[in-house]
């Protein structure tokens, strides 16, 4: 699927996404995935596989793939929670160990990693001190992720699915 | 001078160099001090030793740009069974990256987490260059704004501080590299080997 859109989300979509061909949902409160150990295995051991076999395995994979990317995720701390957080630790097969100068900073260096459009549609932020914050961070992940173009969306946690849909709409009208 | 309680939030925790930061400041404060590791703990029996403590250090890598899990759980979990005294708590994070600001989200959000849940703001110490740098000739760079950290959080001062490398960027990605092929080499990977582009290249 060169066109990819995936969705990954941190609670369960209560209702049918609409039918997009190219459309992947990962739902992560039904996947297994462990925290990283920190062990660089897929870095100097097995480079770009993570030497933990679990659900996250599959995810990465389609992350890197994907050129349009939606991540659900609860706000905690002005950073993503738990699972979503968890996950994205679990990322770092897409990266080599190797640095690069980017923008004038360092960062690691990125195997095949397609740039693409993210949308990070946001819940349960407390006030606008918390979503401040989180849009730094989606700036600094940006430059890690290869996000040639992104964009915060905050809602109430009632107001997800409707928010979603409405995202998955205007990226099929584009 | 009260205690001082240090917990490494280090998802590897035993063998990280967050311990290894841990163990330099604890032999700067003057008071009784008391180290835990975040990961594999009892988190509640940790959140009652924070209500103990006059101040917490917490140390810890940037992950993902930001806190790492054990660390992220664990102040979910004082949000959710607070303890009745609240330490100040102070913040000592290292990065892989050469430029120490790239720990600047990740210190706002533990400074998020308590203005959200009313403990005192200490200091911050950010480190960057990665884990390679206590064995370098520049670790007393290191030592001396660990020192000047923890007299900061014994005068209850808030205060922030940072040390790096002195190198330009472009020798820091020279010496990194010249690090991760010796770390490679050790397990028998070469660098076109690391150097793969592809992820997960037999599949799942």
């Amino acid at each position: 699927m060169e066109n990819m859109t995936l969705i990954v989300s941190d609670r369960s979509l209560k209702t049918g996404l609409p039918d997009c061909g190219d459309t992947v949902l990962i739902d992560l409160t039904k996947q297994g995935i462990r925290n990283c150990m920190g062990c660089f295995g897929c870095w100097t051991k097995t480079p770009g596989r993570c030497v933990i076999r679990d659900d996250a395995v599959r995810i990465y994979p389609l992350i890197a793939r994907s050129r349009r990317l939606l991540y659900v995720t609860r706000v905690r701390y002005g950073g993503y929670d738990v699972p979503m957080k968890t996950l994205l630790e679990r990322c770092i097969p897409v990266q080599q160990p190797f640095i690069r100068i980017v923008d004038g900073e360092t960062h690691h260096v990125q195997r095949t990693v397609v740039p693409k459009e993210a949308v990070i549609l946001a819940y349960g932020t407390r006030d606008a001190e918390e979503r401040a914050l989180f849009r730094r961070l989606t700036a600094r992940n940006a430059r890690n992720m290869n996000f040639a173009a992104w964009r915060v969306v905050f809602c109430d946690e009632t107001a997800v699915e409707s928010q979603l849909r409405k995202e998955l709409a205007a990226w099929e009208n584009s | 001078m009260g205690e001082l309680l240090i917990l490494n939030g280090s998802p590897r925790a035993p063998r990280s160099h967050s311990r290894r930061l841990a163990d330099l400041a604890a032999g700067c404060w003057k008071g009784n001090t008391v180290c835990r590791d975040i990961l594999g703990a009892d988190l509640n029996g940790l959140c009652a030793e924070t209500g103990r403590a006059s101040h917490v250090l917490l140390v810890f890598p940037l992950y993902a740009d930001a806190l790492p899990v054990p660390l992220l759980k664990f102040l979910t979990a004082l949000e959710e069974s607070p303890p009745q005294s609240r330490p100040v708590v102070s913040v000592l994070i290292n990065c892989g990256f050469l430029e120490p600001h790239q720990n600047d989200v990740a210190v706002e959000m533990v400074r998020l987490f308590c203005r959200q849940n009313g403990y005192p703001l200490g200091s911050a110490l950010k480190i960057g260059s990665g884990e390679a740098i206590l064995d370098t000739p520049f670790r007393f760079l290191v030592s001396r704004q660990v020192r000047r950290l923890v007299r900061s959080m014994s005068r209850g001062a808030c205060r922030t501080f940072s040390v790096t490398m002195p190198l330009t960027r472009r020798q820091f990605v020279s010496a990194s590299t010249a690090y991760w092929l010796r770390y490679g080499r050790s397990r028998g990977v070469t660098k076109s080997q690391m150097e793969t582009m592809d992820i997960e290249p037999d599949g799942p």
